[in-house]
């Protein structure tokens, strides 16, 4: 079957069937690799994006729920060249070594920061959502803390 | 508080950003499986189910799949696997890619490739496997018994190899007769798994007109697929060209051959179509390799001074279904490394691998070292609360000071350099500035973990002397473009340890080029020297960085040489700094690198003898070993009522020799303390009596999160090595070794009234919560 | 590991969910929040033929939380039930125990519907609503039924609900003066090991009411009655919250499993159960 859905603001369309995922259409159907796919069972959340505006879990959704929808990937996030706060904050803070969980946690901090979360509650609440293997955490929460003021004066 | 390494005007010893990120950050890197190529097909793996049986026979005709190939197809199309390391007297030294037992719940028995994964998986449901179970050796207690059944009936044992390191026992229970007090503990580190993020994963490529197969892996050791893959295969090395891009983490897990990367390459020799395979969680879980599973029945003995007389340990290894490439080695790095940072008169091992239907343990971040520091550590620590002294101070009394160093071990280490009791006493500073807690009826304690890491697994002479078959050295090419710009190609590659900044930086700061216009080539066989261990045993930095070091120091004489015919000056006079070549004291002249380089490529102005070009390859075969050291602690607090430990505070002050980017070596001891925390409280690969996995999701194998671990804080020593040009000594499993011993040690100062029975990791709250119920 | 084949579906309205799944029966699966289910596909532990979509049903996302009752659609997203006002001025405990439940990036899908039919024993949601004794309502092509949340869980994974029922809406009708909840996991949005769910109702300091429900310790979320009736009439004093410890750990049915033999669970029953009534009693 088609699904439709506008990814990073552009209107797409590409076949799945009903059991696609939609980490592996946004992936391979799309193309945006940048999503990235750990467990495919929500508990890794490397593939983490935001499905209008909200961050999710692709590995736990159909390609055909997301119909219609507005997906934002990591690849939305640098413009023109330039990096988001919070991917400057993870470079400056070394906060990724692999790189692997990286987008699905940028998108998490994203997503969380816009539905109004606090920064405290974004490192207690959400960032034990994510599994890194390589950098023990605390570079991480630096980052997010770091990158924090600019999200705010963003919004 | 993070020691600054303070090294002016130098990119060694800079903190500067990781080149790699930008790709990374914007979702720009490729990962194995983010490579599709033009009517690439999918595979999906066969598997046993079962623990242990013989494979009767595959029915495939009910799978409608492109291509299945069934356990006897494989092994008609395949040769056996080398160990690589193999120790004398092991009874098993190659394996089959597929055998006609399977031995392990997830053990690849074939492969069906079709359309997409999931249509792959459809077909493989479809495969009938005709197995006849066999009785199952769930662990080595089952598998040492009196009348076990055996694995392989000819060998007469469970046991594929036993060997005694350092002292013999009689000299040791001599020593241990004569000592003031004996603390004596059965030690056990549980089997644990790698788990890298990103999970293993290949595309093989077979190109039938040009005869070329090209297999892309998710692997830390490119050139070590490829001579395994040559074999394996029966192809020529020169066919094959292995490629590793961005990866996941590795952490050991990844530093081999694997079935899989055969089987989707015979699958695409035979289909012509590339072919695509990606492990998923499960998968990972169950069938890649594992880590740990040690049993120790250790003593350490004491005089009456608290000196440290002798330390035995009896070691039970399980390496699960058969030897892995590295088979008993962490058995054997477990035992040479058993003595740590103090003298003792005599220190001896015994250790037996057995054999058990589970997944084969292999490399994994701290390679034995770490269950040795869990050993020795916790006996310093109980014979410190038996003799009632200070941890700390019994530690400091029996550590070999600086000046005893260069020291031989009674396990035959030649420690090369370092102070390990100033590490101690600053983390012990370190500790003591503690912040005031609440009382909240938690138990508190601190704990603390010494160690000495073997790193760099070179020189070549040790490794041959060891029966490790893989390369020493390693080699580096470092060239001067035409126009200035640098490149250098490694033997080794990287999965996040930040090669691509911290080798150009060795080679920038001794070429005089920004760091910007410096391009790494590592992890595709096909543009970089051979390099047959990769990125394992801490020895990126240590052997390949002391390769691009000396390339480096040669490509910069040359290139002196070159400016020297030009500035019609001599090469002793001169300067190589910010892109130019500068006469010392007249420094108006001056000529661009770019042009020193473009003429050199022309053949012009060359010194006599110089050929033509600015490139040099050199090798670095270390004539020693380099030792890094640390000093671990962690502050806990446990719950007495449910057993929950939280790790409050963990500070580590470490020797690395030259810390080339000290924030990406603070990077590596987080991550590896991280993995040590996993093991030390959560994680553990668990089997039933029959043999049956329990953790097949991450659900049931828990890794730590950011709740579980605290901000790490890292204190830097500097003790160049002095067998790698720069002074580098390796840095990536540290982290790991020292971790499950300092909190281990932190809960049992918690809790002193079950402090003798802290023996076994993970503390989880259950444990915690049964021993502290023995005690009421 | 991919899911097996399946139709999917993804009806607008009630009457055609209901008609699915009266079609369908055992073969399909319906699929909300799906932080349950997708996992279960992923790893083919679930192979339905048909999975019925809800999402784009209307009329199941209703949210009314006021006059001492609450009532929420079978669609309301966790996440929403954590971030509403009036939830944390009236069910506070259940404010707590919803964000002990997996993280907000789950929480942003997973919903009422689907964590009250999913019936996983150790999930916390199912243990607050039996302490409130709310009702879930099922509908099928045959009509609607009412069923005590009690009534509903019937075993691990398994409930009352009839494979051609869909479960529409949750109904609480009970605010207690004061709730809180408590839960010892292996990691922060694991779920519990056990989890301990009190509401009180203070008259003058002594305990008019008492509501007390735990979660990873039995089979099905179990309402504490023993405990509750130690607390009737008592002040909310040290004593009086032991014995209510006390026989909530007498009322569980723990199991061995990875994480500790079944009387670790009992006596964390017993810990949480004091705790959760002591953090009442400040």
């Amino acid at each position: 079957m088609k699904v439709r859905l506008r990814l990073n603001g552009v209107d797409r369309e590409g076949d799945a069937e009903p059991r696609t995922l939609l980490s592996d259409f946004v992936r391979h159907e799309l193309g945006a690799t940048g999503t990235h796919v750990g467990c495919e069972h929500g508990v890794c959340g490397a593939c983490t994006v935001l499905l209008d505006g909200e961050a999710v879990r692709s590995c736990l959704m159909l390609a055909a729920q997301a119909a219609g929808a507005e997906v934002t990937t990591v690849e939305s996030l640098s413009r023109e060249g330039a990096l988001h706060p919070l991917q400057e904050a993870f470079a400056e803070q070394h906060a990724l070594q692999c790189g692997f969980c990286t987008p699905g946690i940028l998108m998490a901090v994203v997503g969380e920061h816009r539905a109004g979360r606090s920064l405290d509650e974004v490192v207690a609440d959400v960032l034990p959502g994510h599994l890194c293997r390589c950098t023990g955490y605390g570079r991480i929460r630096a980052a997010v803390r770091a990158a924090w003021p600019e999200l705010e004066a963003r919004a | 508080m993070t020691e600054q390494l303070a090294r002016p005007r130098s990119l060694v010893g800079a903190r500067v950003r990781r080149r790699e990120d930008r790709r990374l950050l914007t979702g720009a890197g490729t990962f194995v499986d983010d490579l599709s190529l033009p009517g690439m097909l999918h595979a999906a793996v066969l598997r046993s189910p079962l623990p242990h049986a013989r494979i009767a026979g595959a029915d495939a005709s009910r799978a409608e799949a492109p291509l299945v190939l069934t356990p006897a197809d494989v092994a008609r199309s395949t040769r056996e696997v080398r160990c690589i390391w193999v120790l004398p007297g092991q009874r098993q030294t190659t394996y089959p890619v597929v055998a006609d037992v399977a031995r392990y719940v997830g053990e690849p028995l074939g492969l069906v490739v079709a359309e997409t994964r999931a249509a792959a998986e459809d077909a493989a449901e479809l495969v009938e496997l005709d197995l006849d179970p066999l009785p199952a050796l769930a662990d080595p207690d089952q598998a040492l018994a009196e009348g076990a059944p055996l694995l392989h009936a000819d060998w007469g044992t469970n046991v594929v190899v036993e060997m005694e390191i350092g002292d013999p026992a009689d000299a040791v229970e001599d020593v241990i007769a004569g000592a003031a007090h004996v603390v004596e503990r059965r030690l056990r580190i549980q089997r644990v798994t790698h788990c890298p993020i990103e999970p293993r994963g290949a595309v093989a490529h077979w190109e039938a007109a040009t005869g070329t197969l090209t297999l892309w892996s998710s692997t830390q050791s490119p050139h070590h697929l490829r001579e395994m893959l040559a074999e394996v295969l029966t192809l020529p090395a020169e066919s094959i060209r292995v490629i590793a891009r961005d990866v996941g983490g590795g952490f050991g897990q990844k530093e081999h051959l694997y079935p899989e990367e055969v089987l989707v390459s015979l699958a695409t020799m035979r289909l012509g179509a590339p072919v695509k395979w990606i492990e998923d969680r499960s998968e990972s879980l169950l069938s890649a390799v594992q880590g740990r599973d040690h049993l120790h029945d250790a003593r350490l003995a004491l005089d009456a001074d608290g000196r440290f007389l002798a330390l035995h340990s009896r070691i039970v290894s399980n390496v699960g279904a058969r030897p892995s490439n590295v088979g008993a080695g962490p058995a054997l790095v477990s035992s040479g490394m058993l003595p740590g940072p103090y003298a003792f008169e005599a220190v001896g091992t015994t250790f037996r691998a057995v054999l058990t239907n589970r997944p084969p343990t292999g490399a994994y971040r701290g390679f034995g070292m770490q269950q040795a520091a869990w050993v020795r550590e916790r006996l310093v620590d109980e014979a410190a609360r038996e003799l009632g002294v200070d941890p700390v101070e019994l530690r400091l009394r029996n550590m070999l000071r600086p000046e005893q160093l260069p020291y031989l071990t009674r396990t035959s280490q030649q420690y090369d350099s370092g102070d390990y009791p100033r590490a101690l006493e600053r983390t012990a500073e370190l500790m003591r500035a503690a912040p005031p807690r609440p009382d909240d009826g938690r138990r508190r304690g601190v704990g603390f973990a010494s160690y000495v890491e073997f790193t760099g697994l070179g020189p070549t002479a040790a490794n041959q002397a060891v029966g490790f078959h893989l390369s020493g050295y390693d080699t580096a090419v470092v060239r001067v473009e035409t126009d200035g710009t640098l490149t250098i190609a490694t033997g080794t590659s990287a999965q996040g340890q930040g090669h691509e900044t911290t080798f150009a930086q060795l080679a920038a700061d001794r070429l005089g080029v920004p760091l910007e216009r410096v391009r790494v080539l590592a992890g595709d066989t096909a543009t970089t020297p051979f390099g047959s261990a990769g990125a394992i045993a801490s020895r990126s930095m240590t052997v390949a960085g002391g390769a691009i070091v000396r390339a480096s120091e040669r490509l910069r004489d040359k290139v002196l040489r070159v400016a020297a015919n030009l500035l019609e000056a001599s090469a002793a006079d001169l300067v190589l700094a910010d892109g130019e070549v500068r006469v010392r004291g007249a420094e108006w002249r001056s000529v661009p690198l770019a042009d020193v380089a473009s003429r050199a490529w022309l053949g012009w102005d060359l010194a006599d003898g110089d050929s033509p070009g600015l490139e040099e390859r050199d090798v670095h075969d270390p004539a020693g070993i380099s030792y890094s050291y640390a000093t671990h602690a962690a502050a806990v607090a446990v719950d007495p009522e449910t057993g929950e430990v939280e790790v409050e505070r963990y500070a580590v002050v470490h020797d690395c020799g030259t810390a080339v980017n000290p924030t990406v070596v603070e990077g590596q001891i987080e991550g590896g303390v991280a993995q040590g925390l996993g093991i030390a409280l959560l994680e553990e690969s668990a089997f039933d009596a029959d043999g049956m996995p329990l953790c097949a999701t991450l659900m049931d194998y828990l890794l730590p999160t950011s709740d579980t671990v605290p901000d790490i804080e890292v204190a830097h020593q500097e003790s160049p090595s002095p067998f790698v040009p720069g002074g580098m000594k390796g840095v990536g499993e540290g982290g790991t070794i020292g971790a499950p011993a300092a909190i281990g040690n932190a809960v049992a100062a918690a809790l002193p009234e079950i402090a003798e029975h802290i023996t076994e990791t993970p503390l989880s709250p259950a444990r915690i919560w049964a021993l502290l119920r023995e005690t009421r | 590991m991919k899911p097996v084949a399946f139709a999917y579906r993804a009806p607008e309205t009630l009457e055609e969910t209901l008609a699915l799944l009266e079609q369908h029966g055992d073969e399909a699966t319906v699929l909300a929040g799906g932080q349950s289910l997708v996992p279960l596909l992923n790893l083919r532990i679930a192979r339905p033929r048909v999975v019925v979509d809800v999402n784009r049903v209307a009329g199941l996302g209703g949210f009314e939380a006021g006059g001492g009752a609450l009532r929420l659609g079978a669609l309301v997203r966790t996440a929403a039930v954590e971030r509403d006002p009036g939830v944390a001025a009236g069910w506070p405990g259940l404010r707590e125990a919803i964000r002990h439940s997996g993280h907000p990036q789950i929480r942003n899908r997973s919903t009422v519907g689907g964590s009250v039919a999913h019936a996983d024993p150790a999930s916390e949601l199912p243990a607050v609503l039996v302490a409130l004794e709310a009702t879930v309502t099922l509908r099928s092509t045959a009509g609607a039924r009412e069923l005590a949340a009690a009534d509903f869980f019937v075993g691990p994974f398994t409930t009352a609900r009839r494979p051609d029922e869909l479960v529409t809406e949750v109904r609480v009708g009970a605010r207690p003066g004061a709730s809180a909840f408590r839960e010892v996991a292996r990691r922060h949005g694991d779920f519990a090991l056990v989890g301990v769910y009190a509401g009180v109702d203070l008259d003058d300091g002594s305990v008019g009411a008492a509501r007390i429900a735990l979660c990873g310790a039995s089979p099905v979320p179990l309402r504490a009655v023993d405990a509750e009736h130690a607390l009737a009439g008592r002040p909310l004093d040290e004593r009086a919250i032991d014995d209510a410890a006390e026989a909530a750990a007498a009322a569980v049915d723990p199991w061995d499993d990875l994480n500790g033999p079944a009387e670790y669970r009992r006596d964390l029953a017993r810990v949480l159960t004091r705790r959760t009534l002591s953090a009442l009693a400040v």
